[in-house]
């Protein structure tokens, strides 16, 4: 009796206490948690699930946006083309091996070093010494000589005729600025001795995996930018991030490097219902993808009709609405027209269980409950990335829809180093995966279908295989801006008939962000963010 | 004593070499190439034959396994556990703030875990089969069968963002420290005092306890003779609560955001920053062996009859 009535009472004190905390909650959305005054506020502070990191500018571990705060490039690629940044102005030689470069006076790098010609040729040779590193961006392949004209003026030789070379220049690594006392004998490959770049903010604190803090450069060539510090918050779980939000001890997140944001989507909504926040979000920026194993010949993938009925089987409207919340728009080519050189007409898979099964019984894959053919039974690995909630989601979908046509489709959740690793080695037969995004799109990507770590394997199996290389091998090289119009044409629609890069989804940037911040940009690509050009009402 | 001493320390060098070893293999056996994984974990974006080449020469990979763990295992002795495949820079300087950190946050909870459990242990035993013994020990149920980031997250609800009381994560102030402490002490506490609590119920039973009430001793006295003989036996169990406790924060630092050994060894491992993973698994097992063997040696001073035995 006693017994019955001492868990009955710690059983209510448990359920008020729950509704208690529950009750909590809801109070808490419409009070408001934002210091009082009437100053404007000129701080941020933003959440990111990993520290920046080594801001080495020439090396890849560091944070991209907190890089982009703080180097420069010569040229900035914008939405109107490539314009001018740390270079005023630029002259191209008729063979379009030489770049004249007229650097732009009085800046400085953070510690008070001039940044001027010298400092162009020792940041550019100090790349070029560790070329293996920066194999994906083939400029550091073509680069001849960095020759000094004036202290303003310097001249990038290049051994042949390369078109993206303005375009790899403005990317946010590794031809980025640093300021030549921070090098190492002359170099940067084996370490730096601190972070002094060109841009409007400056490194000024970092503690591994707690903060980093960045102040506004007051002697920024372009004008001091409004908000004066931007702090870095290190918080690894996202539920972390919404309660600090809430709290008002973080004001700003925003999709990370790889594509994931820390708190979903129903979390943001519910933020901006309390009427302390907006979202903001960016023109598509890339393409989220399965991409097919086409060079494994003992797989299923490697059979033309069985990707094909794949991308026909899978739903993107629902993936948009369901998954997305419609933040991310469906997808039907590998490059979304947006994208340079991408506005090729090709022709449209849609969403067709019948047409997914009449290709697979055309392919000779036959039975009821998993088809078969020649004895192998129609079974794949789909691997995702465990780290992205909206990917496992999508996977379950996708798994769902295939079981519907016939496959047999095994989920396999892993890190994404491990995903990459089976990118490289080919040890598998279906893998989610983006496109390198704006200003990478199309040329990066479609220079990684050659590569080993990255396409190769997606794209060896095909039949075009060999005229899809030389294609892309000449687009790289062409001068003439119709041929390379008619080549991207070729490699796209080469790719879009084999099927290799089944499209998910558009991704695009979203920013969270306090109500009265304005000035909210994005720049031309997915990893950097213009917080020099915000500021708070 | 000191001869015992001595002994029990000695055993304690082969566990450690043991270990060490394991950690070694283990991490050679992982099907992935070192130098490409610190390729992928630099964020190289396009990885190279030539590359690859390079950097199994520079890790050292070109060299037979036993002599990479000779060397590795000298170098370990001098706490130089190699550099990080992901930063570059040395472990120790990664590993050593972040072990503070979790050390500093250990010893508070096990201070807290050690004054709760006591305290509600005998205040249990004193009232066995009563109300408040049966309401502690269901609640202290629920509490540690709740999972700490659900418990960590309600915590942080209420204390932080309704009342704005403390700060929902970082280790910046005092404060600071409440939260996190509290979700370990409330996740161990409610294991650890039912070991004092049925300790002190034994030794209720014992003849000693019988004579002295036969006696007239007061009550007072009687308790705190139990309490000594109980805690007796708790002392190995609070002393091993500490590398379990070190080990264990993964969830509560990362919810807390504490920059400790959880965090930086579930990064580790996700990276699969091998140099990281071996010397957190050898600080950690190193932390086990020597709270053990020192365990072992508090009891043994405590109560002589353990050093005959062996």
């Amino acid at each position: 009796m006693l017994k019955k009535k001492a868990s009955f009472m710690v059983l209510s004190i448990f359920i008020v206490m729950s509704l208690w905390l529950v009750g909590c909650n809801s109070n808490n959305e419409n009070s408001e948690n934002k210091e009082p005054g009437n100053e404007p506020r000129n701080e941020l502070v933003y959440a990111t699930a990993k520290d920046i990191n080594d801001m080495n500018p020439h090396l890849y571990a560091g944070s991209m946006p907190a890089q982009g705060m703080v180097f420069e490039s010569l040229v900035e690629n914008t939405a109107d083309g490539i314009k001018p940044l740390l270079a005023e102005s630029w002259d191209i030689s008729e063979d379009g091996k030489t770049y004249t470069f007229r650097l732009r006076k009085n800046v400085t790098f953070h510690d008070g070093e001039p940044f001027n010609a010298e400092a162009v040729k020792m940041n550019i040779d100090a790349i070029l010494s560790n070329a293996s590193k920066h194999a994906w961006i083939k400029l550091t392949t073509k680069l001849a000589e960095t020759k000094v004209i004036d202290e303003y003026t310097v001249e990038l030789v290049l051994s042949e005729n390369y078109y993206p070379a303005l375009l790899e220049l403005s990317m946010t690594r590794p031809f980025i600025f640093l300021s030549p006392k921070d090098f190492i004998n002359g170099q940067t490959k084996d370490g730096v001795n601190g972070y002094h770049g060109t841009g409007p903010y400056k490194l000024a604190d970092h503690k591994t995996d707690q903060y980093a803090t960045f102040v506004a450069n007051e002697s920024y060539w372009n004008g001091a930018p409004h908000l004066k510090k931007i702090t870095a918050k290190v918080l690894p779980a996202g539920e972390t991030t919404f309660l600090a939000l809430q709290k008002g001890e973080v004001d700003f997140v925003f999709t990370d490097d790889r594509g994931a944001d820390s708190i979903d989507v129903e979390a943001m909504n519910l933020l901006v219902d309390s009427g302390d926040f907006r979202i903001v979000r960016s023109e598509p920026m890339n393409t989220k993808m399965i991409v097919a194993n086409s060079g494994r010949t003992n797989s299923p993938a490697a059979d033309a009709a069985v990707r094909k009925a794949i991308w026909h089987s899978i739903d993107r409207e629902t993936i948009s609405d369901a998954i997305f919340n419609g933040t991310e728009a469906p997808a039907d080519k590998l490059f979304s027209s947006n994208v340079n050189y991408a506005n090729v007409d090709l022709p449209q898979r849609k969403h067709d269980v019948e047409q997914a099964n009449q290709l697979l019984e055309d392919a000779g894959w036959i039975g009821h409950d998993i088809r078969e053919k020649d004895g192998q039974k129609l079974i794949m690995g789909l691997y995702y990335d465990v780290n992205s909630s909206s990917q496992k989601a999508q996977a379950e979908m996708i798994q769902s829809s295939a079981k519907k046509i016939g496959i047999q489709l095994d989920l396999l959740g892993e890190e994404s180093t491990s995903i990459a690793n089976r990118r490289s080695t080919g040890e598998y037969d279906l893998l989610f995966n983006q496109t390198w995004g704006l200003a990478y799109d199309p040329q990066s990507t479609i220079a990684s279908f050659t590569s080993e770590a990255s396409y190769y394997h997606t794209t060896s199996g095909i039949p075009e295989a060999e005229e899809l290389y030389k294609k892309i091998e000449e687009v790289m090289g062409s001068t003439d801006e119709e041929t390379r119009k008619s080549l991207y044409k070729d490699i796209l629609t080469i790719v879009h008939d084999e099927a290799v890069f089944i499209p998910l989804t558009t991704g695009s940037v979203t920013v969270l962000a306090p109500k009265d911040l304005e000035g909210i940009a994005f720049k031309q690509t997915q990893f950097e963010l213009p917080f020099d050009r915000m500021h708070f009402e | 004593m000191g001869g015992y001493m001595l002994r029990r320390a000695l055993v304690a060098i082969p566990l450690l070499i043991v270990v060490s070893f394991l950690t070694f293999i283990l991490n050679t056996l992982s099907p992935m190439d070192p130098a490409e994984v610190v390729l992928h974990t630099q964020g190289v974006p396009r990885i190279t034959d030539e590359l690859l080449t390079e950097t199994r020469a520079a890790l050292g990979m070109d060299r037979p396994l036993l002599t990479r763990y000779w060397d590795w295992l000298l170098s370990c002795l001098r706490l130089d556990f190699g550099d990080s495949y992901v930063t570059g820079k040395p472990v120790w300087s990664l590993l050593g703030p972040a072990f503070v950190n979790t050390l500093q946050l250990t010893l508070v909870s096990v201070i807290a875990v050690i004054l709760l459990s006591v305290a509600l242990g005998i205040l249990c035993a004193l009232k066995e089969g009563k109300l408040l013994d049966k309401s502690i020990r269901s609640v202290s149920f629920i509490l540690t069968s709740m999972p700490s980031y659900l418990l960590a997250a309600l915590l942080v609800l209420y204390f932080s963002v309704k009342l704005d009381l403390l700060p929902t994560n970082g280790m910046d102030t005092v404060g600071s420290y409440i939260l996190p402490v509290a979700v370990i002490t409330i996740s161990y506490a409610g294991i650890y005092f039912r070991i004092i609590r049925s300790s002190m119920l034994s030794n209720l039973n014992e003849d000693y306890v019988l004579f002295g009430r036969a006696c007239g001793l007061p009550e007072r006295k009687i308790t705190k003779r139990i309490l000594r003989n109980s805690l007796q036996m708790a002392v190995s169990v609070f002393c091993m609560a500490i590398p379990i406790i070190l080990g264990s924060t993964v969830v509560v630092e990362n919810i807390f955001a504490w920059p400790g050994l959880g965090t930086l060894s579930v990064k580790a491992i996700l990276a699969r920053d091998f140099p990281i993973v071996q010397a957190y698994v050898l600080v950690l097992a190193a932390a086990f062996v020597i709270v053990n063997s020192f365990s072992d040696m508090l009891n043994a001073w405590v109560n002589p009859k353990l050093r005959e035995d062996r």
